[in-house]
């Protein structure tokens, strides 16, 4: 599971002029867009390979906004739920309340790219706005990313997963979930002078014994 | 014997160390007895250079598969050509002049931005066009750190391989903040500087602030004619000692104006301002005069060439551009890359940070250093062109700048028409931090305006400001060409040395020895002497067996 999260992570960085230009031709067809916000990629009624049918059909609701960091320390974005469980070959239909004045995203990557473009589903509403969108997840047990993909926003609370089944194990930095895996150690102001000390105190013990 | 037997090893240490001493570090009168007695040494050769392995530079000049360059018709908006290599998103432009709940659902795809971003209503004094404007600016970290992550995230370059930690405002794109899914850059209309705004004078305006950063932040707006509080005795300065409190994460505040007086100004967050307005949270500012049929480019992301100029603009010139120079400092920027918590982050910017101890070391001309000022920065005109440039510097340093083959002539200066007796030709203009110059460039081939057509640099002539964290050529060097000097892919056709060393971020690394393309058998790296080394090692582990030796006698000493 780690080992996914690490390719996840160091998804290098790809940038084929040719390709996005197609793949932007892509997202506009798929793409519906109002004042309340944008819903890419929506699927409403194609099964993915391997789903003989709908296996559930989810009616979601995720707030998003500043609040609900409120009480995890060190960040300043959140989702009022970081994970979302579903069936395989479930479909979800998903309103994502923006409790915020600024823009924020509900976006899932990995699902396979013959259904959606790019491999990603997309909610965006608008600060004030809640927007909704429809898709069918694959028949795999797996765990997806979900973040924001604004600026930062993954990075300071918006990051979570979509399992699928049983999933294929934690992301890393989920809140709420599992730990950050680059963390800041955290540490009193003065740690040096404290491990110098103890150093100290460790070679005087040894003379004390020794040398009495 | 006996001697030999207790002393053979400090002793044989101390004559192997002499001899193995470097014959060229013997003391000076040493080394001129030992000349008078057998002569110079045997000739033995310098070191061969050593072939530094083969750069690979980027493409210069990138190709423009969506045609953006040329000339464009959208929404019955004429966006001119621009000359470089690469251009803003004509659609955009053409959304910012129609403003963006007045273009169609395809355009406004086209453009990536919202239908918010730059809402235009009714044309109040009924001269044909529009005087109720909306404009939003999101507020945007480049280069910053991630838990998940070593690499800077929503990475933005200004030079081959420098990626400075930045915070800008942004204007309102819809969706994702990078290109695509896969990649880690920042998409095209996410960069610095923040946009160029450009409003009419006596227009309506409202400038919302959405704060989608996690540092509290304001808007202020810096020489335009704006009142203290607005009608709801709201606080309208965006100064948080006097007027009102920050907008926090997540929220949004709207400031209002309404310009009597036309001219170049200035905007940026007025938040801890000596560290937020140096990381990029400024912009332009422009009044345009009013006048009949007065569509504005409200927003010119990137700033460059304006590809609509207002009315006014185009009485008076053939082309104008924005050009907006930020110096930055490298340890200031790192901040946001080293930790990922907002608190530690804040206490490393706000109190351990001293900007009174701190230097500049990147030198940015609209968001970009050289090389990557030669795509997009060029001011590309035919003879007897007259182009309006206004400049603002935005670094914490003076900006001496200065154009080669061209004296200019400023025009106003913060804003305010500068009496015709003050108007003189000059080819250094000394521009204070934030100090705005209108300047008027006229390619007139008369031996004082201009003095011939060709490819002429300019930049800031202080010389830090021509280097890359002190690599030259970098920094803010851009130039002024003539259209029989660009080639058709907007590269200018220059003569001099070979530029593969500028493309490669081993160059700005110090990593590429910088005449490796003109002077190969001269200024390659020197090799290794080899001879040298390997006598300084046996000295080392000399001088290693004297001090052990030593060091064992004393013991043996003591415990007898």
């Amino acid at each position: 599971m780690r080992y996914l999260v690490c390719v996840l992570m160091l998804v290098p960085v790809i940038a084929l002029t040719q390709e996005d230009q197609n793949e932007h031709a892509h997202h506009h067809h798929a793409m519906t867009v109002d004042e309340a916000g944008v819903v890419m990629n929506e699927n409403t009624d194609t099964l993915p390979r391997g789903c003989d049918s709908i296996s559930k059909d989810h009616q979601l609701e995720i707030h998003v906004g500043r609040q609900y960091a409120n009480d995890v320390p060190g960040m300043i974005f959140g989702f009022d739920e970081h994970e979302v469980q579903v069936e395989p070959c479930s479909r979800v239909t998903l309103t994502l309340v923006n409790d915020d004045e600024v823009r924020h995203q509900w976006m899932v990557h990995g699902l396979p790219k013959y259904l959606y473009p790019a491999g990603m589903f997309h909610i965006e509403a608008m600060g004030g706005h809640s927007k909704t969108g429809t898709f069918i997840v694959p028949v795999e047990n797996k765990s997806y990313l979900v973040h924001c993909d604004m600026a930062q926003h993954m990075e300071k609370g918006l990051r979570g997963q979509l399992v699928v089944g049983s999933g294929s194990g934690d992301l890393w930095g989920v809140n709420g979930v599992s730990d950050q895996f680059i963390r800041a150690p955290y540490l009193p102001e003065n740690t040096r002078t404290l491990i110098i000390a103890a150093i100290l105190a460790g070679v005087l013990a040894v003379f004390l014994v020794r040398f009495r | 014997m006996g001697f030999l037997k207790r002393n053979g090893l400090w002793v044989g240490a101390l004559v192997v160390a002499l001899l193995a001493w470097p014959s060229q570090w013997y003391p000076m009168p040493m080394r001129l007895q030992l000349t008078r007695w057998f002569g110079a040494a045997d000739y033995r050769p310098l070191p061969e250079s050593v072939q530094s392995p083969d750069i690979v530079p980027e493409v210069f000049c990138p190709p423009d598969p969506s045609g953006w360059r040329a000339e464009a018709e959208i929404e019955g908006v004429t966006v001119s050509a621009s000359a470089p290599c690469v251009a803003d998103n004509p659609y955009a432009v053409a959304a910012f002049v129609k403003g963006t709940n007045n273009v169609s659902q395809g355009t406004l795809l086209s453009s990536g931005l919202t239908a918010d971003a730059v809402t235009k209503g009714r044309d109040l004094d009924g001269d044909g066009d529009p005087d109720e404007i909306h404009i939003r600016l999101e507020v945007a970290e480049l280069n910053g750190g991630s838990p998940n992550s070593s690499d800077p995230v929503t990475q933005y370059e200004i030079a081959p391989g420098i990626k400075p930690g930045m915070w800008v405002f942004a204007p309102k794109l819809a969706g994702m903040a990078v290109e695509n899914f896969e990649s880690n850059i920042a998409r095209d209309t996410l960069r610095a500087p923040s946009p160029a705004i450009r409003i009419e004078q006596g227009d309506t305006v409202l400038v919302t602030l959405e704060n989608s950063h996690y540092m509290p932040h304001t808007l202020h707006l810096h020489g335009a004619d704006h009142s203290f509080i607005d009608v709801t005795g709201e606080g309208n300065d965006g100064v948080p000692l006097t007027s009102e409190l920050p907008v926090m994460p997540g929220g949004a505040r709207t400031y209002e104006l309404k310009p009597r007086h036309a001219g170049t100004m200035f905007y940026h967050c007025h938040v801890q301002p000596h560290v937020h307005v140096m990381m990029g949270l400024q912009g332009l500012f422009i009044i345009e005069e009013n006048r009949p049929n007065n569509w504005l480019q409200t927003m010119n992301i990137g700033a460059g060439q304006v590809r609509v100029p207002s009315v006014a603009s185009k009485e008076d010139y053939d082309q104008e551009y924005d050009l907006h120079y930020l110096d930055l400092d490298k340890q200031l920027g790192e901040r946001i890359q080293a930790s990922n918590d907002p608190r530690l982050i804040t206490q490393s910017m706000h109190r351990d940070y001293d900007i009174t101890d701190s230097t500049v070391d990147y030198f940015t001309l609209n968001g970009k250093s050289f090389p990557y000022t030669f795509r997009e920065s060029l001011v590309v005109g035919k003879e007897n062109d007259r182009i309006k440039l206004r400049v603002v510097n935005g670094g914490a340093k003076g900006l001496a700048l200065h154009t080669h083959g061209h004296k200019f002539t400023i025009t106003d200066r913060d804003g305010v028409r500068l009496p015709e007796a003050q108007r003189l030709p000059q080819d250094v203009a000394w521009l204070a931090t934030t100090q705005r110059a209108d300047i008027e460039l006229l390619f007139r081939n008369d031996g004082l305006h201009a003095y011939s057509p060709g490819i002429w640099l300019f930049h800031d002539h202080q010389y830090s400001g021509v280097t890359t964290d002190g690599i030259g050529p970098g920094g803010n060097i851009s130039a002024i060409a003539y259209t029989d000097f660009v080639a058709d892919t907007g590269w200018p056709k220059t003569q001099g040395v070979s530029w593969n060393n500028y493309f490669t971020d081993q160059y700005y690394r110090r990593q590429t020895p910088v005449w490796k393309s003109y002077g190969p058998e001269l200024f390659l790296e020197a090799g290794t002497d080899w001879r040298v080394f390997t006598r300084l090692l046996v000295l080392a582990l000399a001088v290693g067996v004297l001090v052990a030796t030593l060091f064992a006698s004393v013991v043996r000493r003591r415990s007898q």
